[in-house]
């Protein structure tokens, strides 16, 4: 780390380069690094406590992978826990900034494992969490109240880039930002689906209760829904808007959290994390108040500025070129494919589509043993969680998985060439259920894959 | 530092914090009934015309299925063995008609799993008559006690044989024991409904994991689950390529498999419609505004029961002699499934899972 002052026009590069250099307080790096810590650390303990490591990970018989990751595995009973142990060890080591960053990685390994286990568990905040911790492991968010300056005097600095604190703000905005683009479905903006669904089943709540049967109240609620995402991250960019923006963010996600209880940790996630849109004074501010509680722990000031060498430089850009491009194109992947998004969920994951749809579903499972003609129904229970089954059974990438499973276990039954049938309906935001996959086309020869999977039938607009 | 800026900051904390502190934990119920759905009166429907009601009969039938049973095991005779045959179906019949309410202390106690787990496991049963030693307060002997168990005691083709060796008062005791077990879990049941429950249940309007209108619906999934599985599909072969086990039925040694499948699925009928009273689920799908749902739920009620009932009873034998009426049956019990797991479960925002976790 050398320390540098300006004149990069010397490299040729361009002024929002110089503008991305600007120094500002690392103040905001650092609450964002406390708080995502300690809201790391609650989450795993809540986790724990609610008994989910075992359900989730050690009860299951099956596990749904994803494309490429069919190497993870879930560890047994003493191997998921001590996973778990880890990243809650990373996650408070994260909060202390002690030996930061290993721990981040540490962090971002464990975590994004445990996701990648099964399917069944994808939650759009879970991928919210690994991208956030794996933005972490690059930035410098130990250098200013952290154990580490404390023990390492020397790395102390008060003064980063904007870039460090832009790159998580920039996160941060994408994810409102696409999760808007998605809410621009005529289902959502014309029908009011899924949440004229959802609010008459929240007619409980105080006060607005009442209201809830109203098509209307969906119809406001989805409309202010659209314009809060698509806008929420621009005004609380802009110094102005900012104070009243934070206020939306805290109105929003807290309704949110009232009214769907089952989103878990989300709301918060979202609240705690959009603080990093204040200013550095602002969070330098915070900081400067606690200074007497903490003050053995206060090092001398520093005032050099956190920079890189113009080799890791170049390489940071490449990586976060490379990162944001992607983080673009993923949610844009499902126009590749033919069909309808919400029915065939290709490209649904991963793209912040968040609260989209009511979907359920049945699937009927049948092995068929060519030589002898026998039927054989399928009890899911047998195989599936009662989450994963009725995770798998609306999703047609984990419907394939199961079914390849079924055969193989039915194989090492003493079947001959057990051919897997499925009987699955589904109903989509309130219309009628209707028969989901091709129940002729034997499951067990179709490839799993990238390709559009032609077994699932098309999508057609059915009566409500 | 934006002093400003810091006292809106607080002021704003500060009112949110209020705003869900009073939006959160008091589930009061709706204090006016709107132009939309009256879901306490409708929960009160349930809890006053049926689901208590329901526990009081079974606790009567209980009374005299034991005087019944007691006069059957100090004479154990056919003659008596015939007398007792139609107070057990009676008393059994009561069960399924309150089968469907496992919510509460009905799901506390685990009424239905204690009380119907079947098949009966003979072999272990057989086994705890011979030492004597069992507790029948521990999950790993569901399938030791309750209907099943009784069915298998009474009604089994040695039964009577049985009861009259020497060594029948091991077997008599474990028979008296397994009806006081089913009358004072019912007893739990019933009094915790006549005193606690009822309020809490008629009050709270919700509809996520737990609450009652979401376990009524996820009760109806579960319950069809039961029918098109063990009830029917199971012994019938569908899951071992057409191997048929009648003795796995319900209540296969009474012989009356068919009358308590027909007699769970009206019940489910009724609990659906909230027994015709304008205060069911149906009634809050209309009120919801679907109206052709609904009433494609009632036909198809009516068209599986129909069918159900057209299968001789005891249904064990017909899963070999009548092939194709148990199978017409069958296909219609997985419709009225279909459409209570997915059209009536996203319409009422009901999420099927008999498992907690975070969504998005």
């Amino acid at each position: 780390m050398t320390v540098t002052n300006s004149n990069r026009r010397e490299n040729g590069l361009p002024g929002w380069w110089d503008w991305l250099q600007r120094p500002i307080h690392i103040a905001p790096l650092i609450t964002f690094r406390i708080l995502f810590g300690g809201m790391m650390l609650a989450s795993i303990i809540r986790f724990w406590l609610n008994g989910w490591i075992t359900e989730l990970y050690v009860e299951p018989s099956f596990y749904f992978t994803y494309l490429g990751f069919e190497w993870v595995h879930p560890l047994g009973y003493t191997g998921m826990h001590l996973l778990f142990t880890i990243m809650a060890i990373s996650s408070l080591l994260i909060l202390l900034g002690l030996f930061y960053r290993p721990a981040a990685v540490l962090f971002f390994l464990t975590f994004t494992y445990v996701e990648l286990i099964d399917s069944t568990n994808y939650l759009n905040h879970y991928y919210f969490v690994s991208l956030i911790s794996f933005l972490l492991i690059w930035l410098p968010a130990n250098r200013y109240w952290a154990l580490d300056v404390v023990f390492f005097p020397r790395i102390r600095r008060e003064q980063v880039p904007l870039w460090t604190v832009g790159l998580i703000r920039l996160q941060l905005g994408m994810v409102y930002f696409f999760a808007g683009i998605a809410k621009l479905h005529p289902d959502w903006l014309l029908n009011a689906m899924p949440l004229r669904i959802w609010l008459p089943a929240k007619t409980h709540l105080p006060l607005i209760g009442p209201f809830l049967y109203e098509p209307w109240v969906a119809y406001f609620f989805s409309w202010f829904g659209a314009i809060y995402d698509l806008g929420i991250a621009f005004f609380l960019i802009n110094r102005k808007t900012r104070p009243v923006a934070y206020f939306f963010v805290l109105a929003f996600h807290l309704a949110t959290a009232v009214f769907f209880p089952g989103i878990g940790m989300f709301p918060y996630i979202m609240i705690v994390s959009s603080f990093i849109f204040f200013s550095s004074n602002f969070h330098a501010g915070i900081f400067k108040s606690l200074e007497p509680i903490f003050s053995p722990f206060i090092t001398e000031a520093n005032f050099k500025v956190y920079s890189l060498r113009p080799i890791t430089q170049k390489f940071f850009l490449t990586v976060f070129s490379l990162y944001f491009i992607l983080q673009v194109i993923i949610p844009f992947r499902y126009l590749l494919y033919p069909g309808h998004l919400f029915w065939n969920e290709e490209g649904f994951r991963f793209s912040w589509r968040v609260m989209l749809m009511e979907k359920s579903g049945i699937a009927y499972f049948y092995i068929k043993e060519p030589a002898t003609g026998k039927t054989y129904e399928i009890n899911n229970r047998e195989f599936l969680t009662p989450l994963q089954e009725k995770m798998m059974s609306t999703q047609p990438d984990m419907m394939i998985r199961y079914a390849h499973h079924l055969a193989a276990v039915y194989a090492g039954r003493g079947l001959k060439e057990p051919a897997v049938y499925a009987e699955s309906y589904v109903s989509l935001n309130g219309e009628r259920s209707r028969l989901y996959l091709d129940s002729t086309v034997n499951l067990a020869k179709q490839v799993v894959g990238w390709k559009h999977y032609t077994w699932v039938l098309p999508y057609i607009k059915t009566e409500q | 530092m934006n002093l400003t800026g810091k006292k809106g900051f607080i002021t704003l904390i500060t009112s949110i914090v209020f705003l869900v502190l009073a939006c959160d934990g008091n589930d009061k119920p709706d204090p006016t009934p709107d132009n939309g759905f009256d879901k306490t009166a409708m929960l009160t429907n349930y809890a006053d015309n049926l689901i208590i009601p329901g526990y009081t009969n079974l606790q009567g039938q209980l009374q005299t299925l034991e005087t019944a049973v007691n006069a059957f095991l100090n004479a154990p005779t056919t003659a008596n063995q015939q007398t007792l045959k139609p107070i057990f179906k009676e008393a059994y019949l009561q069960f399924q008609r309150v089968s469907v309410y496992q919510v509460g202390p009905a799901e506390t106690v685990l009424l239905s799993n204690f009380l119907n787990t079947f098949p009966a496991n003979t072999t272990a049963i057989e086994n705890n008559i011979n030492s004597g030693t069992y507790n029948f307060a521990q999950t790993s002997v569901l399938d030791q006690q309750g209907f099943p168990a009784l069915d298998y005691l009474l009604f089994s083709p040695n039964a009577i044989q049985r009861l009259t060796e020497a060594t029948n008062n091991n077997r008599k005791k474990y028979i008296q024991d397994v009806i006081n077990r089913s009358k004072s879990l019912v007893n739990t049941v019933a009094t915790e409904w006549n005193s606690n429950y009822r309020t809490q249940f008629v009050t709270n309007t919700r509809t996520d994991v737990g609450s009652p209108i979401g376990y009524l619906v996820n009760q109806f999934a579960f319950e069809l689950d039961q029918l098109k599985g063990p009830r029917i599909g199971w012994p019938f072969g569908k899951m071992s390529g057409g191997t048929v086990f009648a003795d796995k039925s319900e209540g296969y040694y009474a012989g009356i498999s068919g009358a308590l499948a027909v007699e769970n699925l009206n019940s489910l009928k009724k609990a659906y419609t909230g027994n015709n009273s304008g205060k069911g689920i149906s009634d809050y799908l209309v009120a919801l505004k679907k109206d052709q749902l609904n009433s494609d739920v009632i036909k198809q009620f009516d068209t599986a029961i129909d069918q159900l009932k057209a299968i001789p009873d005891p249904m064990s034998n017909a899963f070999t002699n009548n092939k194709e009426l148990v199978d017409a049956a069958y296909r219609q019990i997985q419709t009225l499934l279909t459409y209570v797991k997915t059209d009536v479960a996203s319409a009422t925002g009901v999420r099927i899972t008999y498992q907690d976790s975070d969504g998005d």
